[in-house]
């Protein structure tokens, strides 16, 4: 088969999967069936029964990655509809970020030191919490291994939405600047897509916090994780 | 103009903002993602109405309704790492999984806690 006809397969593959899994999404409203988990099992599925490789999925692929960065441009625009309330809310938020940022640096790295994993892992699961290409960055400058971290971003990402509502009830978080601060801080741009499926304010709480967080994370995680290693 | 072409070309606006979001990392070796440098620059040139909110309004909300979708790629990129999570190795993904809800929960609370009253106010 040619490139051609591969990229076109794929995205069309990729553009069916989304619009379905976003049906039964409305239908069944259970996290375990948010559009982006179904549409990334399925297709994860279809591909190991086919005999793709991810490569050749990606050949398509690229194309709707490559409108990732201008999808997440577009994360201002209900920012800056928001802009009044938000402004009130800048401590809030930016504790509250700052706190994660701690709890999700120390817990990772403890959790995995105490189960005996390697340093390489170590480091790389360090920054799960921010965004893959800080996160990435992150892990390469402390000794982890790039495409690793990009895996556990997915987890962060991935696991943060399919356990929200179960975290989210027992921390008893009702209002959107809760919502969204721990949205994300915990499951970054992934969280943050799924939170602006919900409730505009707060997607918009989650995008700033996923925003502080990848800054904060960048600055406090080589100093933590000396101080913790 | 029909509403698909003004989606196409205000999504092709914001794809600008973000190759200049790029270039400016490039340019300054910032650790920030181009994207999110994007992000903040679209959001001060609204800010300055240097931008008009109505120059962007349908591409940006095409692409935030459907932000789920443009992760696709990225997530299916997982099928390839099946084997570190072999053995010992599925201990990692709980490890991910309740440090993820540690954050959540956490953050959260602090964050819900300081806007207290505030929030109610808007609700």
């Amino acid at each position: 088969m040619n490139d051609v006809l591969i990229a076109v397969m794929m995205i069309v593959l990729t553009i069916i999967t989304y619009k379905g899994a976003t049906l039964v999404y409305q239908r069944f409203r259970r996290m375990y069936t948010a559009p982006i988990i179904l549409s990334t099992v399925a297709i994860i599925i279809f591909l190991l029964v086919c005999h793709f490789s991810y490569e050749t999925y990606m050949v398509g692929g690229k194309w709707i990655d490559h409108l990732l960065g201008p999808a997440v441009v577009a994360l201002a625009y209900p920012l800056y509809q928001y802009r009044d309330i938000l402004k009130k809310m800048v401590l809030p938020v930016l504790t509250g970020t700052f706190v994660g940022a701690v709890v999700g640096i120390s817990s990772g790295l403890l959790l995995s030191k105490w189960t005996g994993f390697s340093e390489l892992i170590i480091y790389s699961i360090v920054p799960k919490s921010v965004t893959t290409p800080v996160a990435m960055s992150i892990a390469e400058s402390s000794g982890g291994v790039m495409s690793l971290a990009a895996v556990f971003v997915m987890i962060a990402g991935i696991g943060g939405v399919l356990i929200h509502p179960a975290v989210m009830r027992v921390a008893r978080l009702q209002g959107q600047i809760g919502r969204g601060v721990g949205m994300g801080s915990a499951s970054h741009a992934i969280g943050t897509a799924t939170a602006m499926e919900r409730d505009h304010l707060e997607g918009s709480v989650s995008t700033i916090a996923m925003v502080l967080s990848a800054v904060i994370v960048s600055i406090l995680a080589p100093g933590l994780t000396l101080l913790l290693l | 103009m029909s509403k698909a072409v003004t989606i196409i070309l205000q999504i092709i606006g914001l794809y600008l903002i973000y190759l200049l979001g790029t270039a400016i990392q490039h340019t300054f070796n910032l650790f920030i993602p181009g994207s999110v440098i994007g992000l903040i620059l679209l959001f001060l040139l609204l800010s300055l109405k240097l931008v008009s909110e109505r120059w962007i309004t349908e591409g940006a909300g095409f692409m935030i309704t459907h932000l789920p979708f443009f992760f696709i790629p990225a997530t299916v990129g997982v099928m390839g790492y099946a084997y570190v999570f072999k053995g010992k190795g599925i201990l990692l993904i709980f490890i991910g999984l309740l440090s993820t809800g540690l954050v959540m929960g956490i953050s959260g609370s602090v964050a819900q806690r300081l806007a207290g009253r505030r929030e109610k106010a808007h609700e």
